[in-house]
């Protein structure tokens, strides 16, 4: 790919190996779209990971992070702040429109001949002109503005259809977020999703704490997958750094990113049953979780936010004592899921409400850039764990699940069979620790660089990009998650169907607004 | 009567859940809280889902910007006696997010509160103790035996902070009444 | 003048209003009971000796909160409707021989058992009518679905009722479970399938899993329910708790032989009462069962499983009585 390249554009781009993911190439004035079409044209499997933007003083970063079959590419170009404009690339590439909806109302940037500008995560009382992750502007300087009237709900032109709002205070969902779901008597034919509400300008935040603090930070971007955005940035520094933690640290974070995915995806199998009705499956998933934190508990010390990622490897030890209780707890779950698949297979009340709903074809899924149990669910088997090994995974034994049918059961069984490999993975880094340190010193400044890391979190690929200038604080921390990558998916599967069937379809694939919008 | 009107509302409390703008750390404690080993049904608690039915707020998060109006419309839906409970670090005073640009930071710069729950996020352990201190302190407090000696003067409880906040209330209501 | 006084206290206390009212909130009590036990846990411990008295505190806090009435609601309906609806409910419930003999008249009249039915449709008609007054979108919607379903599952209700009365060659329910007493022989025998499409159809008008569209939390907040407070809100959820206890006493007196049994010693209407009782908490206790085994059904699938299955089926049912009864149990009862 990058050989084609290359050849392709000879001059007009510069490329640097090994930067960024396999390349970083340098594209501007407009070329980056006609990089973009070549790598689309020669693998149907290209999609957009993330859109950065970053404040570099007089002109304004907009990095494209492209992932294709076999590499990750990143296309550099630059703005000025005078003249902020760039051209779209979602006329190219669905998947992208959100990336640039965020760019644009962050930092300021124009794209040109996007469909749908305007507030993305910023509230509607945000003054305009303000943009907060350019470095000139200081959190407790912003003066807000008077909310407009109403928030502008447009009514239907078509006076059948009716608008109904979801959120963002509503039983079903657990965060704040509003749809707008425009149905014709039953049938849905439009969602508009609004996001930001829970968003707390943590990617700005970043910028102001030193590393070891940005950790901590960085790992209350969600409770439920808290160990991976933690190891996202960790791994990141360390890759400034060029570091290489040792291998007990390795297995033991491997550890940690596994309990943590046994107890997300336990916890959205419950869920998933509340939102259909079943409050009794619910109960059975939750108590069966119990034991899990009981486990993240043993091993760091706490039962949600586990903090054992550091920069340098964990921060504590697993103890020998410690390892029989682990693998009782994992028998025992793992005794419980016979039970839980042949109510998944036999029960006709579950089955009414999950088997052909949300159907999300495998096109789809790759022209959106889905990832995780959503992908995998819909027969696009993406899987960081498999793609581009990280940490320790390249030693660990496991299946990747995929299922074809694409539907709401596809999606949560690859959840449940997730769980099986999880507590396979487990059991051999458990059984297979290597000795040795289990932490490097490492120093408080790191030098200039960036460096991008990419992990498979629960919910799919969670991406990384970080940014030094060699002083104790960084300059920009990007971060992509699994749910910004999904929720077109759903825009696109609600239509059509029933809107009794939003809440299911919505719940299997596991949204988590706390990541989305940070 | 007003034996009874208390013993009521302490057996009886109907808890409506708001995240304004949360990590979901806290709000999988709480929905942990309804699971068979917490199970908080044993005190009559209920997850009402609309603010029309409910008692008590647990508010979790650090109050975004967007939330903020929200949260002040569902607190004024619910009706009298009402109780906000603010749980977890975000919600108290802003947590790791306080100054942040998008962030109120607390939940009582925007409504009254009456029990912090503080943890990062709080063991369900500690919010069941949290809303069990809560409904404790609604019932009237026992008069104290006068001590022989004079002892130093005793710093206020928090319960004793809690039940004069529900009795001041309880006294609002009746003016309402009226 | 001792009639008279009897009359108010059957009416008032037993076994009317009063006792009426304790046995809705005992088996509120167990219902929560059961459904926390098959899901692994307590259930209510705190209010009384083992959460006994859950149900009263939840009545009583409800009835001391503020009453809120929003601004666009229809205000005389929203006032009124769920006090009359448990009203309705009640008094239908009155016709129902409980200690041997019914709350207002000794065996009823011929056709109570039509009366009765079209009570509860009112009173569900009136839910309706509360939730549509409400003027609140959830609402609104919640309130339509009650509709749509009650509307529904009637036809197919009636005619599953009709056929212990084809049995007993009455439409008087004082009759029916008499006829059961002397022939010692419960219609649940005679009829069992009618039994099974009477407890689906009694499930869907109760509006519990898998019917439970019209309360599901996560499409509609609360339902028709959603802007009432304080006292309607209590007499909203005690009109449903009395419509269980309706449905339910209705099985037991179409299908169980109502309150007659064995009289071992002393007076019969203790006795009678007991049996009636005991009758009901099985009958409760199917229910909820029932109701925490399954998941929730979608609208559209609790429609056309009215129309497509629970329709045909009863009226299968009714022929297949009708045939049973001309031809083949002369010659066996």
């Amino acid at each position: 790919m990058i050989g084609l390249i290359k050849s392709t554009f000879g001059d007009k781009v510069q490329i640097q190996l090994g930067a960024l993911g396999a390349a970083a190439i340098t594209a501007n004035n407009g070329l980056h779209r006609d990089v973009l079409k070549t790598m689309l044209a020669a693998d149907e499997k290209t999609g957009i990971t993330a859109i950065t933007g970053l404040d570099l003083g007089a002109i304004i970063g907009v990095y494209y992070h492209i992932h294709t079959s076999n590499v990750f590419v990143t296309i550099k170009t630059e703005v000025t702040k005078e003249n902020p404009k760039t051209q779209t690339i979602v006329d190219l590439h669905l998947g992208a429109a959100f990336h640039e909806l965020e760019v644009a109302d962050l930092l300021g940037v124009v794209f040109e001949g996007h469909p749908s500008p305007g507030h993305f995560v910023l509230s509607e009382n945000w003054p305009e002109g303000i943009y907060p992750l350019r470095k000139d502007v200081k959190a407790n300087e912003i003066k807000l503005v008077p909310t407009p009237a109403s928030e502008e709900i447009q009514l239907p032109e078509n006076k059948r259809l009716v608008k109904i709002i979801i959120g963002p205070q509503h039983p079903a969902l657990l965060e704040p977020e509003k749809f707008a779901v425009t149905v014709d008597g039953e049938t849905v034919t439009k969602v508009e999703p609004r996001i930001g509400y829970v968003h707390r300008g943590i990617e700005k935040a970043a910028e102001s704490r030193g590393y070891m603090q940005d950790v901590y930070l960085m790992e209350r971007i969600c409770g439920i997958c808290n160990s991976c955005h933690a190891y996202g940035f960790v791994g990141a520094v360390e890759k400034i750094l060029k570091t290489q933690v040792p291998p007990r640290a390795e297995y033991l974070r491997v550890i940690a990113l596994e309990l943590n995915r046994l107890h997300s995806h336990l916890l959205t199998l419950g869920h998933a049953c509340l939102e259909i009705g079943y409050e009794t499956v619910f109960q059975y998933f939750w108590r069966d979780r119990e034991p899990i934190m009981d486990l993240i508990e043993l091993t760091s010390g706490n039962r949600v936010y586990s903090s054992l990622m550091t920069i340098g490897g964990v921060r504590r030890d697993l103890k020998d004592t410690d390892i029989p209780k682990i693998k009782t707890t994992l028998e025992e779950l793992r005794a419980k899921l016979p039970f839980y698949r042949q109510i998944y297979e036999n029960e006709p009340t579950l089955k009414l409400r999950m088997k052909n709903v949300g159907v999300l074809s495998k096109q789809d899924a790759i022209n959106l850039s889905c990832v995780g149990p959503v992908a995998r669910g819909s027969g696009y088997d993406v899987d960081v764990r498999k793609d581009e090994p990280y940490s320790a995974y390249a030693e660990m034994p496991f299946k990747e699940i995929v299922y074809t049918t694409g539907d709401t059961w596809a999606r949560m069984n690859v959840r449940m069979d997730e769980v099986e490999e999880s507590i396979n993975i487990i059991e051999y880094a458990v059984d297979n620790l290597p000795k040795g340190p289990f932490r490097l010193e490492l120093p408080r400044s790191v030098p200039a660089g960036e460096a991008i890391h990419r992990l498979e979190a629960p919910r799919g690929e969670l991406f990384y990009y970080v940014r030094s200038n060699g002083t104790d604080m960084p300059d920009r921390v990007k971060v992509r998650t699994p749910t910004f990558a999904n929720i077109p998916s759903f825009l696109k599967t609600a239509i059509g169907e029933s809107i009794a069937d939003v809440p299911a379809n919505f719940v299997s694939l596991d949204p988590c607004f706390s990541c989305t919008d940070r | 009567m007003t034996d009874t009107k208390t013993w009521a509302r302490v057996k009886s409390p109907w808890v409506l859940h708001f995240n304004s703008g949360a990590c979901n750390g806290c709000d999988i404690e709480i929905v942990a809280l309804l699971t068979p080993k917490y199970d908080v049904e044993r005190f009559g608690v209920k997850l009402e889902p609309s603010p029309r039915h409910a008692d008590v707020l647990l508010v979790t998060g650090c109050v975004t910007q967007q939330c903020a109006e929200r949260l002040k419309a569902i607190y004024e839906q619910m009706p009298q006696p009402k109780f906000v409970v603010a749980i977890g670090a975000c919600a108290c005073s802003g947590g790791v997010f306080e100054g942040n640009y998008n962030v109120v930071g607390g939940v009582d710069k925007v409504i009254p509160v009456t029990a912090y729950i503080p943890g990062c996020p709080p063991r369900p352990e500690a919010i069941l103790d949290g809303v069990v201190k809560l409904l404790n302190a609604l019932n009237p407090p026992k008069p104290k035996k006068q001590p022989k000696q004079a002892k130093a003067p005793e710093v206020a409880k928090p319960e004793a902070a809690v039940a004069q906040a529900a009795q001041g209330i309880v006294e609002e209501e009746k003016q309402v009444a009226k | 003048m001792i009639d008279f006084f009897m009359l108010i206290f059957r009416i008032l206390i037993f076994p009317g209003f009063a006792f009426l009212l304790l046995l809705t909130l005992f088996c509120d009590w167990m219902e929560r009971k059961i459904e926390a036990r098959l899901q692994n846990r307590v259930g209510p411990m705190v209010a009384g000796p083992g959460g006994i008295l859950q149900p009263l505190a939840d009545f009583i806090k409800l009835l001391t909160k503020e009453d809120i009435t929003p601004r666009a609601a229809k205000k005389t309906i929203f006032k009124f409707a769920p006090l009359v609806a448990f009203t309705i409910m009640v008094f239908a419930l009155c016709f129902i021989p409980i200690d041997g003999a019914s709350v207002l008249s000794a065996n009823g009249f011929s056709g109570d058992l039509i009366i009765i039915l079209a009570f509860a449709t009112v009173a569900n008609f009136l839910l309706f009518l509360a939730g549509w007054a409400s003027c609140n979108p959830y609402g609104t919607i919640g309130s339509a679905r009650v509709l749509t379903q009650f509307l529904g599952y009637d036809i197919p209700l009636f005619l599953i009722a009709l056929t212990p009365a084809f049995i007993a060659g009455s439409l008087q329910i004082a009759n029916i479970a008499a006829f059961q007493s002397t022939h010692l022989l419960p219609f649940i025998l005679l009829a069992p399938w009618a039994f099974v499409l009477f407890i689906i159809t009694m499930q869907a008008e109760l509006e519990k899993d898998p019917f439970d569209v019209p309360h599901s939390e996560s499409e509609l907040v609360g339902g028709l329910e959603t802007e009432f407070t304080g006292a309607k809100l209590a007499f909203l959820h005690l009109t449903r708790d009395v419509q269980v206890i309706f449905g339910s006493a209705l099985v037991v007196e179409l299908f169980l032989g109502g309150p007659y049994g064995p009289v071992f010693f002393g007076a019969s209407w203790f006795w009678f009462t007991l049996w009636f009782v005991l009758k009901l908490l099985v009958v409760v206790a199917i229910t909820e069962y029932i109701t925490v085994v399954f998941a929730r059904l979608r609208i559209d699938q609790v429609l056309s499983g009215n129309w497509r299955i629970l329709l045909p089926a009863a009226i299968l049912s009714l022929m297949l009585t009708v045939v049973l009864v001309t031809w083949v149990y002369p010659l066996v009862v």
